[in-house]
């Protein structure tokens, strides 16, 4: 965990927004401390897997000070749901958060857009039978901490893990990928 | 996600009236809000691979369709380039495509002024006798086209054979003249062949990674991920960040070297100083492997291609003589660290510090750049100059130690450098003024000796200056938005009924559109098949993979098709679909010669290969013996591209000179111009992608600290930035995502509606002819205190 400390060290030294930014949000955020919903999760995303925009305005710290491994209960804001990024091999550099998070501020559009992105896909893991595990119905690419969206209390309630405890989850539930089927040659 | 109606949303959320909790929802509204975020998706029906749309770093996308849309991206973990990331523009790709005012038709400028649907074939019909009847009436010279780093290879390689094989004119030259033109000259001059000999392995490689005038965190964004991984993962690797701004690059750097704008050049004279005195060559290396070379150095001669009779026309021509090993080390003489620190501002330590990276030889050492060496008014010197420190220390063309210059459009390399659509060039290193080089393309083109002509055309900026002359009777732009990008716009203004004819071919209206006589929507990206070559050498395919909107075509179709009208089928003699075979073609100008393509049936199954590809296998490190297969048996390093100096590489001696307009008592700011990281050179994509745009909705004027209190300036004031050209009214910034210096501004080049071009400098490199937007000399004033 050393390595992750002087990360959010050097995160910190580099986020330099500006802290005080009185321009209004154009998603839910801040203002309601929201609980998270798949419906609320569907407004932070121009579509399914792409990255969140940043719900509340710049506040003047790292993003990984209350995004961190854990997540982190902020007066006034709510709970900072971990970052799912923690275990992703070979991505610390994403403690440069605004590469891929932007800020959501109300500025309108430039022009109008007629795109329609994928949807959530709401569907839960099959399972092979009742009281088998369920297969994981996502990739994990970039997503590799499952606790970010499967424990505590940013996790939704119907994706939340009835037993986080067993850390290794990947050892009961398998990714699948689309071209999965045996053929026997 | 469902396309979701903000009132509707802020309604059921409660936003703006009173800030209700989500939580607090009852559960109708929490019902609403359900519905409007979509039933539960469909899975894609495809994902298939494509590179970005955006930069020179080319990452790998797996691109997600369904029911004739791209619904998805994701970044390719297949992809050596990105190995699954992407930054934010990439992540939000699949809606460029889906701006509500895409172009779908073509539409003639009428009279009054607006525009009318017109056919495709009264489209093809109309430029093609436009076209006929200027090369009938007023020769080659009255005809010309100006293209883009964007262009596939084939959109290149069409216009290329139609302009230099078909209309017999030079006249085409690429928006890349204004980004990287000056790396090509660089290279050129130190190999005769274009192009690095390293690949982004060297980013993992590399113990000290030295950035010269490059924000890679904003405009590299992947490669600069993989700078921090490699740092996190050997925490002896540091970054050293040369520039005139502290950049976000400069947050994560272990040391940030500032120097006054320009002196750059000082700066990498005074550290070969260093490495002279020190003994720091590499003898057997520069005595195995290297000439000394010198051009024309006398400032009077050379200008900077902005004032008197270079303000029209800017033909000046570098004169190489011989120099030697002496001479290099007599001219040296003169950078002593201390005068070095007085031009640039660069403390002495700073120098001695830069000298004993470069001259470790247990280090491995990377050079990185980007704008700032090539938008300078000497920037094919800064780029010999960073090429030198390799050279002299022998730390080129091994792994993790090489000098690296960095793209900024997709296929600036791939299309501009490789297929040469610059006015100079033809494919695969060869120039137009080598009579051997035109022999050779007029015989795999089947044409008659003598079709292609020997002088250059006009280069990009002079291509503007000559069609606000008058001198061009017919232009045809595609891909680019150059009354937005070009220096110092005002110069370039059209007037009503001026005689020409301009035809824009684009996917969104821009303010080039607005100048055009006859716009043509173009098909974009995953809407057609293309090629583009990255940075690193990497040719990468991609498959049409969605219809376009309305009648969008490809840009090449739409030079196929206008050649065909004007009598020129013979140089697209093919039937049908013609991508596989007009690459082959082309491919059969690089093979045998060490910039070999693979071919198209291979890149079609790869993630992109590196060329030189030989026998099907691409090479990672150029010149460098166990990697290059043209590299002669029992050497370690060849540089068998450069014939003209005894197949050595050429160490040049090059000296500071000043820039072109330096701030004074009535413009006593230093301008610098750059990107974002939110948007792609002008926007026209980016800001049609709402996260993007709300993220940097406009342009702004980023200042110190210091200059603000004393200016009384206040982030968030409005503030008007005048130079000589023109003045800008633009919200003040201080201390944002990037700080510059004291006694100088930067302001974004994105936002049609605010642009800084217009206050911009038409001054260029010498060489390249590359228009410096760095540097010119502004004022500001205040407009009004924020509300």
């Amino acid at each position: 965990m050393k390595w992750l400390a002087s990360l959010a060290i050097a995160a910190l030294a580099a986020c330099g927004e500006a802290p005080a930014d009185s321009r209004k949000l154009a998603v839910p955020g801040r203002e309601g401390a929201l609980k998270s919903s798949a419906a609320v999760r569907a407004t932070r995303r121009l579509f399914d897997g792409a990255p969140p925009v940043i719900p509340h305005p710049p506040l003047g710290a790292a993003c990984t000070q209350c995004h961190n491994a854990l997540g982190m209960d902020v007066p006034e804001l709510g709970f900072a749901p971990p970052s799912p990024h923690e275990d992703t091999p070979g991505m610390s550099a994403l403690s440069r958060c605004n590469q891929c998070h932007v800020h959501a501020f109300d500025e309108g559009e430039f022009v109008a857009s007629t795109f329609v992105g994928l949807a959530q896909d709401l569907r839960r893991g099959e399972r092979l039978y009742d009281g088998a595990p369920p297969v994981m119905p996502h990739g994990t690419a970039m997503r590799e901490n499952c606790t970010a969206c499967h424990d505590g209390p940013a996790a939704r309630e119907e994706l939340r893990c009835s037993h986080p405890e067993r850390v290794r989850c990947e050892q009961c539930h398998v990714a699948q990928r689309e071209d999965s089927s045996f053929v026997r040659l | 996600m469902a396309p979701l109606d903000r009132r509707t949303l802020f309604k059921a959320l409660g936003i703006g009236a009173g800030c209700v909790a989500f939580s607090e929802l009852d559960r109708t509204e929490a019902a609403t809000l359900e519905a409007a975020a979509g039933a539960p998706g469909l899975p894609v029906e495809s994902w298939d691979k494509a590179p970005c749309r955006f930069c020179g770093t080319g990452c790998g996308v797996e691109v997600g369709t369904r029911d004739g849309k791209v619904v998805a991206v994701r970044g390719d973990e297949q992809s050596p380039v990105n190995k699954g990331l992407l930054c934010v523009k990439g992540y939000h790709l699949p809606a460029i495509l889906y701006g509500a005012d895409r172009l779908q038709h073509p539409q003639l400028r009428q009279p009054d002024g607006t525009l009318k649907r017109i056919s495709w074939d009264d489209a093809l019909d109309l430029i093609a006798s436009k076209y006929r009847e200027a090369l009938d009436q007023r020769g080659p010279d009255s005809v010309a086209v100006y293209g883009s780093g964007q262009w596939t290879v084939f959109d290149g390689y069409a216009a290329l054979k139609w302009v230099k094989g078909g209309m017999r004119s030079n006249h085409l030259d690429p928006n890349a003249r204004l980004c990287m033109a000056s790396a090509v000259t660089g290279f050129m001059a130190q190999f005769q062949s274009d192009e690095p000999m390293g690949c982004y392995e060297d980013l993992e490689l590399a113990d000290d990674v030295v950035l010269w005038g490059a924000n890679m965190a904003e405009m590299h964004p992947v490669l600069f991920s993989r700078i921090l991984e490699s740092k996190r993962r050997r925490p002896t690797v540091r970054l050293i960040d040369i520039g005139t701004r502290r950049t976000p690059s400069s947050d994560y750097a272990d040391l940030y070297v500032e120097f006054r704008p320009g002196s750059d050049l000082a700066l990498a004279n005074g550290i070969l100083h260093l490495l002279v005195k020190q003994g720091k060559l590499a003898q057997s290396f520069i005595d195995k492997n290297c000439v000394f070379k010198r051009g024309e150095e006398d400032l009077a001669k050379i200008g900077y291609g902005c004032s008197g009779e270079q303000a029209e026309r800017y033909t000046f021509n570098d004169t190489p003589r011989d120099s030697s090993l002496d001479e290099f080390k007599a001219f040296l003489e003169d950078y002593t660290p201390q005068r070095v620190s007085e031009i640039s501002g660069v403390p002495v330590q700073q120098i001695e510090l830069l000298a004993s990276i470069y001259g470790d030889n247990k280090r491995k050492t990377l050079s990185l750049w980007c704008m700032g060496v090539n938008q300078h008014v000497r920037g094919t010197w800064m780029n010999n100059l960073i090429t030198d420190l390799h050279l002299v220390t022998g730390k080129i063309c091994r792994p993790g130690d090489n000098p690296f210059s960095l793209t900024g459009q997709p296929s600036a390399c791939g299309t501009v450098r490789e297929v040469g659509t610059l006015a100079n060039r033809l494919p695969a290193d060869m120039v137009v003024t080598n009579p051997e080089h035109r022999a050779k393309a007029e015989k795999l083109w089947k044409l008659p000796a003598g079709t292609i002509p020997d002088k250059p055309g006009h280069h990009a900026v002079d291509m503007f200056r000559a069609f606000q002359r008058g001198e061009l009777a017919c232009l045809w732009i595609q891909t680019t938005n150059p009354w937005v990008s070009l220096p110092n716009l005002h110069r370039f203004e059209r007037k009503p009924g001026d005689g020409r004819f301009l035809i824009v071919s684009d996917v969104y209206p821009t303010p080039t559109t607005d100048q055009a006589d006859l716009i043509l929507p173009s098909a974009m990206w995953v809407e057609r098949e293309g090629v583009f070559g990255n940075s690193e050498r990497r040719t990468q395919q991609w498959n049409k993979l969605v219809e376009p909107p309305g009648e969008a075509r490809e840009d090449a179709w739409q030079i196929v098709e206008v050649a065909r009208r004007m009598g020129m089928g013979h140089l697209f003699p093919w039937e049908g679909d013609w991508h596989e075979a007009m690459f082959e073609e082309y491919r059969s100008f690089t093979l045998g010669i060490g910039k070999d393509l693979a071919s198209y049936a291979q890149l079609k199954t790869t993630r992109g290969l590196l060329w030189p590809v030989v026998d099907g296998k691409e090479t990672r490190y150029r010149y460098a013996g166990g990697h290059d297969p043209y590299v002669a048996k029992g050497r370690d390093v060849h540089f068998y591209k450069a014939k003209g100096y005894g197949e050595r590489a050429a160490i040049w001696l090059r000296p500071y000179h000043p820039p072109a307009e330096e701030p004074d008592a009535e413009y006593p700011l230093w301008l610098c111009t750059g990107r974002v990281l939110e948007h792609w050179h002008t926007g026209s994509m980016t800001r049609r992608v709402r996260q993007l745009h709300q993220a940097v909705p406009r342009a702004y004027v980023e200042l110190n600290r210091a200059d603000a209190l004393e200016l009384g300036v206040k982030s968030g004031d409005l503030v008007r930035l005048r130079s000589r050209r023109g003045a800008l009214e633009l919200e003040a910034r201080v201390d944002g995502r990037g700080k510059p210096p004291r006694g100088s501004v930067f302001v974004p080049f994105f936002d049609e509606s605010r642009l800084v071009n217009e206050l911009t400098l038409d001054a260029m490199d010498s060489i390249s002819k590359e228009p410096d937007y760095k540097k010119c000399a502004v004022r500001l004033e205040r407009v009004e205190q924020r509300s």
